[in-house]
């Protein structure tokens, strides 16, 4: 079955089986969104892919298209939603972009760029989070975790391990590794792992490999967050 | 000399005048006098009142992020603690001084130059002018430097514009006017691009003549004043910087060298890895910025000063032919070995200035600059040390770090911290000599900040710290008001 | 003649460089002067900020001087702005905020290498420190933030030749940056 739905005034096909998300990256249309990934189950987390369907909430990375669908991606509502999300998330790790090997190349600082984020807004937690520097060639910054839950996709879809879970609810959520001793060097984890790949933010990196890209040439230096996206989104889809 | 000042024996039945913050300097600082009845000023200090704690934050940071982050430490001369740090982590990736490539080093040097550059226009033109073109006790109105450029738009936007090419030359070679990359462990990011290289170019031989003038101008400036600038905050002190193998100025690499006020020789070509036998630091009740001293000569009297005077004082000669006849002018109108002038800081500094535009003309014309070998690679070691002349001195960033790449430990001796006896012996100097016993009025509470301001600090790094300026001046009575006030114990907790 | 718009500025618990940048405006600081004139700032010798019509705050809270100096500038200013990193959030010097003070403290006067005399500076000369370091949007109402570390000089220009000009300062997209 395929039909149409329309996003902000625009009718956009969409196939059987795809999410709004989907068909709306399929057509060109961005909707922001860190947690989601084509190629790895919806987790429907981080909510900033939120959109109006038909008047109500959704989050666009989950929700299936069904013909006739009206959508609003973008509205001031929207976008201050959205604003307040990414503050949120921002508030609640630690967040020092000013020093962070990530910086220009954060799916996070994207996002925020992308939606005007000029302050926090909210208090900043300050909460003291640790690092897992064991492993000799990969480092996790649970400072810059945002729970999004990609590796953890990633090291069991497309890696075939287990190596990352998620544990605890509300502030007491954090990243875990599935090893004896919950360190990443007892962990069966691999440089190359899609898992060590995936990160949207700075909280899961190759060691040793920061600033390398000079400023003005990292993704994020010149170009938005909806074009990257799409262009990458787009270039796996068809692989 | 004036150390009789520190301290004064009764200060309960003093009166109390600050001068709060210090102003057109970076960084927060303040000067307390106690006067007796008669204004005899019986106890002069300059405290450095912020505190920020990053040797204690970073620990617990994987190594490459050092450069970036503990430039933060500074806006001024955020570059010299890229690089200083950078240093440091070439040694725990195994990469010796030597052992950079080329056009590493010369990127790097380039960068440093640019930021010598800019730092000491902005200090010279933006904070210093004022005090040197209007008078120490002009009208408030016209210390700063829209005034300058009001007044002597020549000179003011001369200034302007050689701090700009600085920041150009640090805008190209690490993306950002502040606060950029570049240097990663062992190399660089990034070589110039021959489009870069040729937008420098195209104004270099007009930022030499410039930096020439201005030498010029601080040259007239200072002798038409003599004996006043001469005088005037002056004490005797022993000097310390690094220098070149040749015994030439150097602001890059080096070893230390270390003369005495009589110019005798103290240490030389000495290796920087082992300061920590060469250079203790001494805490005080009363300043956040502690208070260095060579281990060989001791806490009282082996306080040296650092910067474009100890430079200028140290080096045998300087490698670009402008800078060196300037030099040569310059210790002529000394008749001892060492210039102890306060206010030849500015001249020394203007040299250095010139020395910076002449430097990166040279190497804008190295073709090693645009070269793709950015990086070296060796075998990893667990301790780094960093030392470089950044514009204010001599520039110590220490790390040690465990097997996972993580900072365990960081000492960090900022250039300003070096001149903390320095800036209070002429903070005494003046307040004995040209304060003691007057009316104290605004302009002439100035007199005290120019000389600090002679000093280019850089409060801000110095207590690893934070800034912020104006002046306000209170006059109360010691046994009133204390404001806030931390308590320590014995056992050396503390509470508020 | 308009009268021209007064700008007080002053940095907190920062590094400086949000006033470096300022100073980047070059040859513009020039055509600023013609219309702007300095009040309390780092480039200045005025003493307390007066009534103004903005304030540029670098810099988040640190000690119990940065909050009197904030309130001031608060009371002062009709339009008070955030500039930077620290002031929006606190910047790197908040990274000590996990960390108590008197660990901070003891690292630097007395377990530091090379340390003499170890004591912790204590003089009531100097300003209380506060356990942890504020933005300062925690302390008093903010109007505008200008983001970056530091933000660019064409940040501040765009942001005061809307004011100016009497517009809503926006920025395009290559201006928006938090490093």
């Amino acid at each position: 079955m395929t039909g149409t739905i329309n996003i902000d005034g625009q009718n956009i096909p969409f196939e059987e089986g795809q999410t709004i998300i989907e068909a709306a990256t399929a057509a060109g249309v961005y909707i922001p969104h860190l947690c989601h990934q084509p190629g790895y189950t919806p987790h429907g987390s981080c909510k900033l892919c939120t959109v109006k369907v038909n008047g109500r909430n959704c989050s666009a990375c989950t929700f299936p298209a069904a013909d006739g669908q009206t959508v609003i991606n973008n509205s001031a509502e929207q976008e201050l939603d959205r604003r307040r999300i990414t503050q949120m998330l921002f508030v609640e790790g630690n967040h020092f972009c000013p020093s962070c090997e990530k910086s220009g190349n954060c799916q996070l600082q994207g996002v925020a760029y992308h939606l005007n984020m000029l302050d926090n807004h909210y208090p900043h937690f300050f909460e003291n989070r640790e690092m897992d520097a064991s492993h000799p060639d990969i480092l996790i910054d649970h400072n810059r975790c945002i729970f999004c839950n990609l590796c953890v996709r990633a090291s069991q879809q497309k890696d075939g391990k287990n190596v990352f879970g998620i544990a605890g609810r509300g502030i007491n959520k954090r990243l875990i590794v599935n090893s004896p001793s919950g360190q990443l060097k007892d962990s069966d984890i691999d440089i190359n792992d899609s898992a060590v790949h995936i990160c949207p933010t700075g909280a899961l990196l190759i060691k040793r490999t920061g600033y390398q890209v000079p400023i003005g040439q990292r993704i994020y230096d010149h170009k938005h967050i909806s074009e990257v996206a799409l262009a990458q989104e787009n270039d796996n889809g068809q692989d | 000399m004036y150390e009789h000042l520190e301290t004064a024996q009764n200060p309960a039945n003093l009166k109390r005048v600050v001068v709060d913050p210090v102003s057109r300097v970076e960084g927060h600082g303040k000067v307390t006098l106690l006067l007796d009845e008669n204004n005899k000023v019986q106890q002069a200090r300059l405290h450095i009142v912020e505190f920020r704690g990053f040797e204690k934050f970073i620990q617990g940071r994987p190594y490459w992020e050092l450069p970036v982050l503990v430039q933060r430490l500074c806006g001024i001369c955020p570059v010299s603690h890229h690089l200083a740090a950078a240093k440091a982590i070439d040694q725990l990736v195994g990469v010796d001084p030597d052992k950079l490539p080329p056009a590493a080093d010369k990127l790097r040097r380039l960068l440093h130059f640019g930021q010598v550059l800019q730092s000491h226009a902005l200090h010279f033109f933006h904070l210093s002018s004022p005090d040197l073109l209007f008078g120490f006790e002009s009208d408030i109105s016209k210390r700063n430097i829209i005034a300058v450029l009001a007044d002597y738009p020549d000179i003011g936007l001369q200034g302007v514009k050689l701090r700009k090419y600085g920041q150009e030359v640090i805008r190209m070679v690490s993306g950002k006017r502040v606060h950029g990359t570049g240097a990663i462990a062992g190399g660089m990011n990034k070589a110039l691009s021959k489009e870069e290289r040729d937008y420098l170019l195209r104004d270099v031989d007009q930022i030499i003549a410039w930096a020439d003038a201005s030498v010029a101008l601080i040259k007239k400036v200072h002798t038409a004043n003599l004996p006043y600038y001469d005088d005037f905050a002056t004490i005797r002190s022993n000097y310390l910087g690094l220098i070149k193998p040749s015994g030439a100025l150097e602001f890059y690499h080096g070893g230390i060298r270390a003369k005495n006020d009589a110019g005798e020789t103290l240490v030389d070509h000495f290796d920087y890895c082992n300061y920590t036998d060469l250079i203790h630091e001494e805490v005080r009740s009363w300043s956040y910025m502690k208070f260095p001293y060579l281990t060989s000569i001791g806490k009282e009297d082996g306080w040296y000063r650092v910067g474009p005077l100890a430079r200028v004082n140290n080096c045998d000669f300087i490698d670009t032919p402008l800078a060196e006849a300037a030099r040569a002018d310059f210790k002529q109108h000394s008749p001892e070995a060492m210039v102890h002038s306060t206010l030849a800081f500015h001249w020394a500094r203007l040299i250095e200035l010139l020395h910076c535009a002449e430097s990166i003309k040279t190497l804008l014309h190295d073709p090693d600059i645009m070269s793709s070998e950015l990086v070296a690679k060796g075998e990893k070691r667990y301790e780094g040390i960093g030392v470089i002349e950044a514009p204010r001195g001599t520039l110590f960033h220490h790390y040690q770090v465990d097997e996972n790449d993580i900072v365990t430990k960081a000492n960090l001796i900022v250039s300003t911290t070096s001149n903390n006896m320095g800036m209070n012996e002429s903070v005494r100097q003046v307040a004995a000599e040209y304060l003691s016993g007057q009316e104290l009025t605004e302009p002439l509470l100035n007199n005290l900040e120019v000389a600090i301001r002679a000093y280019d600090p850089c409060l801000s790094c110095a207590t690893h710290a934070v800034g912020k300026m104006p002046l306000q001046l209170e006059l109360v009575d010691a046994q009133g008001d204390t404001i806030d006030r931390l308590v320590r114990h014995s056992d050396g907790s503390f509470e508020h | 003649m308009m009268a021209k718009i007064k700008v007080a500025t002053t940095s907190l618990a920062g590094c400086f460089g949000c006033h470096m940048s300022f100073l980047d405006l070059d040859e513009r600081l020039v055509a600023l002067a013609e219309v702007a004139e300095f009040d309390r700032s780092p480039i200045t010798d005025i003493e307390h900020c007066g009534p103004c019509d903005i304030g540029l705050i670098e810099g988040g809270v640190c000690n119990s001087e940065n909050v009197h100096v904030l309130r001031e500038f608060r009371k002062n200013c009709k339009i008070l702005v955030a500039v930077g990193a620290c002031a929006i959030n606190g910047g790197l010097p908040a990274m000590r905020n996990h960390i108590s003070l008197e660990d901070c403290l003891l690292e630097a006067y007395r377990d530091g290498i090379g340390v003499e005399n170890a004591q912790i500076p204590s003089d009531p000369e100097l300003p209380l420190l506060l356990d942890k370091v504020h933005p300062i949007h925690e302390i008093v109402k903010i109007d505008y933030f200008l983001p970056g570390c530091p933000p660019s000089a064409d940040v501040f220009w765009t942001f005061l030749t809307a004011l100016l000009e009497g517009r809503e300062p926006s920025f395009p997209y290559e201006l928006v940056h938090y490093d």
